[in-house]
């Protein structure tokens, strides 16, 4: 596989259980800091930043006023304390005397913040260019044409931010505040994505609408979940108990009406601590093809990886290949179980311990159900298709792989979020529902069409022998569910 | 006696001398006159772009609010890049000779490759000669208290925030090719921008420019 060529066999084996408590201590420490700038003020409120503030209340008194009613401004922090660049910095401008950068980036930002910045280094978040690398090309040249990179993919995964010769950014690459935006400073991220120009609010931020730029449609409808569960009707009906602009927002503590998207995935709760990193408290990853329960690996420089379960976790100080392909030494390595763990001491603040195991069993059994009785299969069928070249290589020319390409990433992605996050909705009719429609009603039949004799074959091999397909093998037993008289069972 | 002056002139202005007065001053005249001429036909946009590489820098230039105002009041070349006063203007032809100077001996400017590569070092003298200025050309026909702008507080920036500024500090790139600063100017980000422009190959451009 991929990683495990990079491992020793020694590293192979399982991680020793007093590291992982070492290392989720070391999380913690981390993360504990968080809400603090640790920074003297000395460092910021520039004098010369007051100059910019007199025109931009006249030129662009918008974001002037964001800034002017927001935490920064209060702190005497100023538009020069962001944008000051040097005028190496491949984006730098001159601007009324001053040199500039239009982009900020969490490099910038983590000159005061510097514990956020560290943990979102590295994150599912800063890393959302890497996560979709492979799929682009054909997504953009394929299915849709340039324009839509910058419109769409780019606008949530981020761009890579280019300076042009003349001075201007690239239109083709910006505006942008995709999450995992490839700054001009090298630096990945956008701090900006959740906390909105130019007043950087903490509520706004908590608040689960943060999100909804991005977490929304049909392959990740976290937007439409959130608000089909119960988190999200008590979200609702209880918005201004949720004191989310308080200084310290713990789980239970300054609130606890209802949960947001940010007190799961990021929020402190009891003794968890904040974080930025806000894949860390995921065990699955629910969007491929196949779920696996993945280790989250941290290398010595701040990076960060997942390998799936199936791979022994690497040990402490060997190397291990990084997303970038670079070598990097694994510092701490967090396991499925332990990620899982932190997730559920979020619970913990309203569950009880059984209410919380519980659920993660109903979940991971829709993951389990998605993963044996069509993710699986459907993936061999696919790479038996192509291993006969009964399909050409290029995806979406044919219509199987439109199927196949929607049945993991659409509806199969929304079934396994709507399990995740109490949506039944989701879990099943637009989720599992859809999955089962379009795997024996499209999938199957554009199966037999496209490898005619070699289809029942492949059927038989894949899925001929999985007791959740057995049903197919008794088409005489009935069920009324149709309403239609002749297929009325024996219940009657 | 027909050589003496007449009697409401002093005895040193003979007739002769009266005549080479009449003459240098009609010669004075006719110079002053040939001046305003000279400046006048030599700031036109028909006469900056009979060299080549002046055609190229007026391509963007027709494209600009500088050339095509709705109010139709066009700025010619000379208009703003020659100075006001017929003396100022004279020595800015003077000076402005070793434009043709380079036309004729040095890199050949006519090449839009070439051209484009040096531009920035043209723009960074322009605007150089703009702030030495005060921004003076501008001024013949902006009036700062003026400016009234059609968005809110243009009025407002122009008077508070701009004062000891000139024009030029903030209002570069309005006619010709945008250029940077030359304090934040990436010698090598304008190389690759202009070969990817015309389609050769990376570092090529360093070669033509040490050509």
């Amino acid at each position: 596989m991929w990683v495990g060529q990079g491992l020793s066999t020694e590293s192979k084996r399982m991680i020793s259980n007093r590291w992982v408590v070492l290392a989720v201590l070391c999380l913690a420490v981390g993360a504990a800091n968080a809400a603090k700038v640790s920074l003297s003020a000395d460092n910021w409120g520039d004098p010369a930043g007051q100059e910019c503030v007199s025109c931009h209340a006249k030129s662009s008194a918008g974001i002037t006023t964001q800034w002017k009613e927001s935490t920064h401004a209060e702190a005497g922090v100023n538009c020069l304390d962001c944008h000051k660049a040097s005028a190496d910095e491949p984006d730098a401008i001159t601007h009324e005397g001053q040199t500039i950068a239009t982009v900020v980036s969490p490099k910038d930002c983590g000159r005061c913040h510097t514990a956020e910045e560290e943990q979102q280094r590295g994150s599912v978040h800063a890393e959302a260019v890497a996560v979709i690398a492979e799929r682009l090309p054909a997504m953009v040249t394929n299915l849709a044409g340039p324009a839509i990179e910058a419109a769409g993919c780019a606008q949530c995964h981020g761009s890579k931010v280019e300076m042009l010769g003349n001075g201007k950014l690239d239109p083709n690459t910006w505006p942008n505040s995709g999450i995992g935006r490839i700054n001009p400073d090298g630096s990945r991220g956008s701090c900006s994505s959740c906390h909105g120009r130019h007043s950087f609010s903490k509520a706004q931020a908590r608040a689960p609408q943060a999100c909804v730029r991005c977490h929304s449609g049909p392959d990740s409808p976290d937007k439409e979940v959130y608000e089909a569960s119960k988190h999200g009707m008590a979200f609702a009906s209880n918005h201004d108990k949720m004191n989310l602009g308080a200084d310290t927002w713990v789980a239970g503590k300054d609130y606890s009406a209802a949960p947001t998207c940010a007190t799961c995935h990021m929020g402190a709760a009891g003794k968890l601590p904040a974080t930025h990193d806000v894949g860390m408290r995921n065990a699955w990853n629910l969007n491929t093809p196949v779920s696996e329960r993945q280790h989250l690996v941290v290398f010595a420089d701040g990076a960060k990886r997942e390998l799936p379960e199936s791979m022994s976790a690497p040990k402490r100080g060997t190397k291990v290949p990084k997303l970038d392909g670079a070598e990097g030494e694994v510092k701490m390595v967090a396991t499925p179980d332990r990620r899982r763990q932190a997730m559920t001491l979020v619970c913990r603040e309203c569950h009880g311990k059984d209410f919380a195991e519980a659920f993660m069993k109903q979940f991971d059994g829709v993951v389990a159900l998605y993963n044996d009785k069509f993710g699986k299969p459907a993936r061999a069928i696919m790479q038996a298709l192509y291993s006969r070249q009964l399909l050409t290589p290029a995806p979406f020319d044919e219509p199987i792989e439109l199927t196949y390409w929607e049945l993991w990433h659409d509806e199969g992605a929304r079934g396994r979020h709507g399990a995740a996050m109490m949506s039944p909705n989701h879990a099943w009719w637009e989720g599992m529902y859809v999955v089962g429609r379009n795997f024996y009603g499209r999938f199957l039949p554009q199966l037999r069409a496209v490898a005619g004799a070699d289809a029942d074959a492949l059927i038989a091999e894949h899925i001929g022998s999985l007791p959740e397909h057995a049903w197919l093998k008794s088409p005489q037993k009935a069920s009324p569910i149709l309403g239609v008289g002749s297929a009325r069972g024996g219940n009657e | 006696m027909s050589k003496r002056s007449p009697w409401w002139l002093p005895d040193f202005i003979t007739r002769h001398v009266l005549f080479a007065m009449v003459f240098a001053g009609l010669c004075g005249i006719g110079f002053m006159v040939f001046l305003i001429e000279f400046d006048h036909h030599t700031s036109t946009e028909a006469f900056c772009t009979t060299c080549h590489s002046m055609e190229l820098a007026a391509v963007p230039y027709r494209e600009s609010a500088h050339y095509m105002p709705t109010s139709g009041v066009r700025a010619s070349c000379g208009d703003c890049h020659v100075s006001p006063g017929v003396f100022a203007a004279t020595w800015d032809h003077f000076i402005g000779s070793k434009d043709l100077f380079h036309q004729l001996f040095g890199a050949d400017y006519d090449d839009p490759v070439i051209n484009a590569l040096h531009l920035p070092d043209a723009a960074f003298s322009a605007r150089e000669w703009f702030r030495e200025r005060d921004s003076a050309t501008c001024r013949r026909c902006h009036e700062q208290d003026a400016i009234v702008g059609k968005r809110a507080d243009t009025l407002a920036i122009h008077r508070e925030d701009a004062k000891g500024k000139t024009c030029i500090d903030c209002h570069i790139n309005l006619v010709h090719r945008q250029v940077p600063a030359r304090e934040t100017f990436k010698r090598e980000a304008w190389n690759r921008m202009v070969e990817q422009e015309f389609g050769l190959a990376t570092g090529s451009a360093e070669h033509l420019l040490a050509e």
